[in-house]
């Protein structure tokens, strides 16, 4: 009697910190089912689906190391392959490896120059335990957004004729950095001639002018996928222990140093976007327009909204800058007499 | 086998390493040990007895300048524990394969899971030491500990050291820091967090930029007054007073201001203006646009009264 209330009790108590925990056999996300797989390829679902996919798994370490080699590119784009496997209507991806492509945008396939490497690298993480098959591509967009262009999009058909499952992934690492947070989506093609039924309704961002053309031509021919991210549990638990030492990057990071030229080149590029949109205002003055056109803002609408996300990030780097003065500097304040007070008011600690 | 280490060489380990180890063991662990094909929750839970956890192995790769060694990233080894032996040739297509892609980066080491460095290592160990004449071994303990406070990686050097009178090599421990680039941290602090990703409003992305920087300033609060607790009972003689710990209190507190002379105030201050500057610029730019449509809608709405007059179209 005794027994079965304690093991209860017990049971109880462990489910409740499984909830809270994730759960080990949560981890089965990393198990690799080679007969599902292979089942799953032969039936090919999303052959008369062309919008099978609708959503993504990125693990941790995919992400950390997309991102980070997308960053250690600079201002030149990079380009690399994901591993993983599907799981009915989503993606999963595992792992991530770079290729040794500096890609252009004028490349129509510059994975014709990887196929050694891709074969090589796949080998042998076969032989060391890896055994997902690649997935998908990912490159880097440092500073121009997450979209396919026009190379992009005819690269993307092409390994969707033939080498599918297969999604792309696009990274933006220097707006990562300039917003704090991470810059990534994922697309899938429509197949040549296929218009899709309903505007999927993607969210806004700020493209700059040289490439605002090869945007809008290609924009209708892919569709996004949502992305979520998934860890094991001894990842959760190193993390959770990775704080203890990270906090002190997050206290020292300056947002506001590192990215000086990319503001810079934005703030330009909305200069003459400004301009653009004058020339534009200035001829389309009087007169009743017809149906108003609710859906297209108007170019002026778009730029506000450009300047006012440049300048919330701007805040907020500030932001980080004045709490460190505060924090490190107001020492001395003590020291100086009141006369001297010349500083703005909100960094003096009173 | 562990004390400390002595060679004077710092090193900075990077997030990405321990996330791929992580990673590696995981993966490892699943593929031996499927999980059940029906998830019945309340049965199998905290019951995992132990099974004997496979150990992984793998190199690490990176850079070293001068007294520090950075380590970047790393890959899976094949090494066969019962024979002792290193899969050479996949180690050194591997190798070339990371080359490639990362030209500045050469094998600074190896490692592995554990709770503990053990005998038998010392034999991957000798085996690296014709690649790198001193490497690393890097040790994970993959057990989740949850009243761990502290990350259970460790870093061991080889040193040779005279023991009963035959020079052999131990591990020592070294000390190491975690080392990052901004779009690292960014990333980890993404998953690790889960912060929202899309762009939400602008109050939530303020919101979670501020909730970052006050949760380190509270990990900062508390480390403080954790010195200063043991400060106040050293003062009431609680506790022995320990000089080099008030050497290096006191050092610590001459360094603040962090920053005091002019020319930082400027900087700074400019800084500020230019901030300034550009909201309000972006105010400016709202309120025209607004102003814009205001007038199109004035124009749209009277027009149609007045059709002769000032206000018809001129081109």
């Amino acid at each position: 009697m005794d027994s079965s209330i304690a093991q209860k009790t017990w049971e109880l108590e462990n489910n409740i910190l499984t909830v809270e925990t994730p759960d080990p056999s949560s981890d089965s996300i990393f198990y690799y089912d080679e007969a599902a797989q292979a089942k799953f390829q032969q039936e090919k679902p999303w052959a008369n689906d062309h919008h099978y996919f609708k959503r993504v798994k990125i693990s941790a370490l995919a992400l950390l190391k997309m991102v980070v080699h997308a960053r250690s590119g600079g201002t030149i784009e990079v380009m690399g392959l994901m591993q993983g496997k599907t799981d009915g209507d989503a993606i999963i991806v595992m792992d991530a490896f770079a290729l040794p492509v500096e890609g252009t945008e004028t490349r129509v396939n510059a994975q014709a120059d990887a196929y050694e490497y891709m074969v090589d690298y796949s080998q042998t993480n076969k032989q060391a335990g890896r055994l997902e098959n690649v997935v998908g591509w990912y490159h880097s967009h440092p500073g121009y957004g997450c979209w396919l262009s026009g190379i992009d999009v005819s690269t993307q058909m092409l390994n969707q004729q033939f080498q599918e499952p297969f999604l792309a992934v696009v990274i933006d690492p220097t707006r990562t950095v300039s917003a704090g947070k991470v810059e990534i989506g994922a697309f899938r093609t429509y197949p040549e001639g296929y218009k899709p039924t309903d505007d999927p309704i993607s969210e806004y961002q700020t493209i700059p002018l040289n490439k605002i053309e090869d945007f809008g031509v290609h924009c209708k021919q892919y569709y996004p996928l949502d992305i979520t991210y998934f860890k094991s549990s001894l990842d959760c638990h190193l993390l959770d222990l990775l704080w203890n030492k990270y906090w002190v990057n997050t206290l020292s990071s300056s947002p506001l140093l590192g990215n000086g030229d990319y503001v810079a080149g934005q703030i330009s590029d909305l200069a003459e976007k400004l301009e653009q949109a004058e020339n534009q205002l200035a001829h389309s003055r009087i007169g009743p327009l017809g149906p108003p056109r609710k859906k297209e803002e108007s170019q002026l609408a778009k730029i506000t909204r450009d300047s006012a996300k440049i300048t919330v990030e701007q805040v907020h780097g500030l932001m980080s800058q004045v709490i460190k003065d505060i924090l490190f500097n107001s020492v001395r304040q003590s020291n100086r007499s009141h006369n001297e007070q010349s500083g703005p008011e909100p960094m003096v600690e009173a | 086998m562990a004390s400390s280490s002595s060679s004077g060489l710092t090193f900075k380990l990077h997030p990405l390493v321990i996330v791929n180890i992580s990673d590696h063991y995981t993966r490892v662990k699943s593929q031996t040990n499927p999980p059940p094909l029906t998830s019945t929750s309340a049965t199998v839970n905290g019951v995992e007895h132990q099974q004997q956890a496979p150990r992984v192995y793998g190199c690490v790769i990176g850079v070293q300048r001068g007294r520090t060694v950075e380590i970047f990233n790393n890959f899976e080894l094949l090494y066969d524990p019962s024979t002792h032996s290193l899969d050479r040739p996949f180690l050194e297509k591997k190798q070339e394969l990371y080359k490639k892609v990362f030209p500045h980066f050469y094998i600074l080491g190896w490692y592995s899971t554990g709770s503990d460095a053990q005998e038998s290592d010392m034999h991957i160990h000798k085996a690296l030491m014709d690649i790198n004449e001193s490497p690393l071994y890097v040790l994970l303990n993959p057990t989740i500990n949850p009243a761990q406070k502290d990350l259970p990686v460790t870093i061991y050097e080889s040193e040779l050291h005279v023991i009963d009178g035959i020079p052999q090599l131990i591990f020592v421990r070294s000390s190491y820091t975690i080392e990052t680039v901004e779009a690292e941290r960014i990333s980890v602090d993404h998953v690790a967090h889960l912060k929202p990703s899309d762009g939400g409003s602008a109050a939530t992305q303020l919101a979670a930029h501020l909730t970052g920087i006050h949760s380190a300033i509270k990990m900062l609060n508390s480390r403080i007054r954790v010195l200063h607790h043991y400060l106040v009972g050293m003062q009431k003689g609680d506790i022995p007073c320990e000089n080099s710990l008030l050497r290096q209190v006191s050092s610590l507190l001459r360094r603040l201001p962090a920053i005091e002379s002019e020319k930082f105030q400027d900087d700074f201050l400019m800084e500020y203006n230019d901030t300034l500057l550009i909201t309000y610029l972006a105010m400016f730019t709202n309120c025209s646009s607004t102003m814009n449509e205001l007038v199109d809608k004035f124009n749209t709405a009277y027009d149609r009264h007045s059709r002769r007059g000032g206000r018809t179209a001129f081109i």
